[in-house]
């Protein structure tokens, strides 16, 4: 099987701090996943700025992300990239700039192709919940990623 | 009459970590300040009863910016261990992806992250060059920032090609490196770091590397700006216009006391020279006179520090990281960050450290004549990629003409003993120093460059460098201290990476920054 876009799937987040880690649990769970040959999975970690190379290829780009403040704790989003990008306070770069800065520089200094599609799969942080042990949670956002990346937004609007 | 000092919070963001400065300002100066950092890590905890390998996995995560750099002072520590030498060719991969990562860092702090703040208007609108800095630095606009941004992603591709990736590459290993690259990966090495320098020549100079080499004096530099548009319109020409339009080299100095480490260990048959067989050279720099380094001189003090403090100074050998508990608003104590110290002095470290150790006689005139500043410190800054460029492709040329030769010696086993692993990272001096027993970690000390330079107070009473920097910042307007973010900003202060979640609320107050 193989999308109808090349596609690569990007986590975000930080390992060693619990209300950041939300994404890359969802990197392991579709890590011992058999994915298309043409999806590519990534753990961005904290590279921010620095996965502006996995950005310069063309096709589909789902990047998973913890978010706060835009759904109800424990629940994921879609966002769309002005949503994420109308986060950014400052506009001006500093280490923590992450995700917002990344798109917002994105089309000034990509030297390749532009993504087609740029999807944000936001999971919401819950403080008082647990997250990143609630495997059926967990499982579902993993189900949902390997959707947008298969079809795009289409059809994936409504959760 | 007495006179009271008024003390206010000042805002510093584009700053790596959880950093509070607060300042004293009497007559729109300030008097005295304090730094807090106020985020506990704990990673030198974490690395307790883990294997002997386990600090190269992990210290690379303190931070994203500078990940490769803990990598690398992690495996100089356990090549100590060992007891072994790296094959030259492991030793110059480690170099090379020191070096593009400093270099990456280095221009980035500077075009991104300090010269955004002379497109702000509020501040220097009325300078004469203010509608040129808007045009280099204004955010997310300005063309310095995109052509910074197209050939920094460029450089780091060098570290993905040796290293698999970055940040958070993890091809060090005792003995050597765990990747052997082909020619044609070396080759494409080679025309990064060629187009590079190009860029790097006409665009941050202005001039070949041969023509800057030749600006030695105060002096020179002016005739140097004068001599051609194209100097004083670079990147290094703008800075200093503006800089000195806007007054930073009036303050800024600090205590006058500078340390490095050896870094960058030359391989045994290479054409690149240095000192103690490495590329930079350690020393302790004070009033301007160099002295030899030794690291025996470096203590821990706790005194002012929410950490449990009930030894005197100790060497970080010796030292523990054990957490007390934090009192907010205690003066006394107030902050995560241990200060540490050479000889009990607090030193600042960095790329101006560097410069003066290393005997760069255009950075000693202006220190000399001017003093130190926070203009010269960012100068420094810029200027460390003209150092590093050259030995950079000759020693890609060496593997290139060499490949065939060793890329690592094995190490069956790292024993039992203790090891250190000191470095310069982009923001100055790293030092790891790891004891092992039975087999497991039994003490795990870590300084970074930004503990020595955001030190507080020790136990009598000296401040950290950049707290004594602040002395004598004029504030005009306490709503918008500019001038103080430039001090702390000349630093490149990097306290830790931690969240980065995308957030639709406002952050609220105005002294916990960004990650």
């Amino acid at each position: 099987m193989v999308f109808n876009l090349p596609t690569k799937i990007i986590c975000i987040g930080n390992r060693l701090q619990a209300q950041d880690a939300a994404a890359l649990k969802i990197y392991d769970i579709l890590r011992t996943r058999k994915l298309p040959e043409n999806c590519r999975l990534i753990e961005g970690g904290l590279a921010g700025l620095n996965l502006l190379s996995q950005l310069e290829d063309g096709g589909r780009i789902v990047f998973v992300d913890t978010v706060t403040g835009f759904t109800g704790p424990g629940r994921t989003v879609i966002l769309s990239v002005e949503q994420v990008i109308a986060t950014f306070e400052n506009g001006g770069y500093d280490h923590a700039a992450g995700l917002p800065y990344l798109l917002a520089i994105l089309p000034r200094v990509c030297t390749g192709s532009l993504p087609e599609e740029i999807i944000v799969l936001g999971i919401e942080y819950d403080a008082n919940g647990d997250l990143l042990n609630d495997s059926i949670f967990l499982e579902k956002t993993a189900d949902l990623t390997m959707k947008l990346a298969r079809n795009g937004l289409k059809d994936n609007r409504k959760q | 009459m007495t006179i009271i000092a008024k003390r206010i919070n000042i805002p510093v963001n584009r700053s790596e970590g959880d950093l509070e400065i607060s300042v004293e300002i009497e007559n729109n100066v300030v008097v005295n300040a304090w730094s807090s950092g106020t985020m506990f890590r704990g990673f030198e905890e974490m690395m307790i009863g883990r294997g002997p390998l386990d600090g190269l996995v992990i210290t690379p995560r303190i931070c994203g910016i500078c990940s490769l750099t803990h990598l690398y002072a992690a495996a100089e520590a356990l090549d100590e261990l060992a007891g072994i030498t790296p094959p030259d060719n492991a030793l110059r991969l480690r170099n090379l992806a020191l070096m593009c990562e400093c270099i990456q860092s280095d221009l980035r702090q500077a075009v991104l992250m300090f010269m955004a703040d002379f497109a702000n208007q509020k501040v220097y609108a009325e300078l004469p060059l203010a509608a040129e800095a808007l045009r280099r630095y204004k955010p997310l606009s300005g063309k310095s920032v995109f052509s910074v941004i197209k050939e920094s992603k460029r450089l780091l591709e060098i570290i993905a090609i040796i290293g698999g990736q970055w940040p958070h590459t993890s091809f060090m290993v005792p003995g050597g490196v765990t990747f052997r690259p082909e020619l044609p990966e070396l080759l494409q090495c080679r025309m990064i770091c060629s187009h590079f320098h190009n860029w790097y020549e006409e665009q941050v100079l202005g001039c070949s590397l041969a023509r800057w080499r030749e600006v030695e004096s105060c002096t020179d530099l002016d005739n140097w700006l004068a001599e051609n548009p194209a100097h004083a319109g670079s990147e290094v020409g703008f800075f200093i216009r503006f800089s000195r339009q806007a007054g930073l080299d009036k303050f800024g100095g600090g205590n006058d006391c500078f340390i490095s480490y050896d870094s960058l260990r030359l391989p045994e048959k290479s054409s690149i020279q240095g000192q103690s067989g490495h590329l930079l050279q350690a020393g302790f720099v004070k009033k301007e006179k160099l002295h030899k380094f030794d690291s025996r001189l470096i203590s821990e003090d706790l005194r002012r520090t929410w950490y449990n403090s009930q030894y005197p100074p100790l060497h970080p050998e010796d030292g523990e990281t054990l957490p007390g508990i934090p009192v907010i608003n205690d003066d006394d104590r107030y902050s995560w960050i241990k200060a540490p110290r050479y000889q009990d002095m607090a030193a600042e470290t960095g790329p101006l450290a560097e410069a003066l150790i290393a005997d760069d006689q255009l950075i000693k005139d202006i220190v000399k004549n001017q003093g130190s500043s926070v203009m010269v410190r960012e100068l420094a800054r810029l200027l460390r990629p003209a150092v590093f460029l050259p030995p950079m492709a000759t020693w890609i040329d060496e593997l290139i003409a060499d490949h065939d030769a060793p890329f690592y010696h094995k190490v069956k086993e790292i024993p039992d003993g203790s090891g250190s692993g000191m470095i310069q990272a982009a923001r100055g001096a790293l030092g790891h120093w790891v004891e092992i027993r039975n087999q497991r970690i039994s003490r795990y000390q870590i300084i970074t460059p930004t503990a020595w330079n955001g030190s507080p107070r020790d136990t009598a009473g000296r401040r950290g460098p950049w707290e004594e920097a602040l002395i004598g910042t004029p504030i005009k307007d306490e709503q918008n201290p500019v001038a103080a973010g430039h001090v702390i900003r000349s630093f490149d202060p990097c306290l830790v990476c931690a969240v980065h979640t995308i957030s639709r609320r406002k952050k609220a107050g105005q002294l916990n920054l960004g990650i």
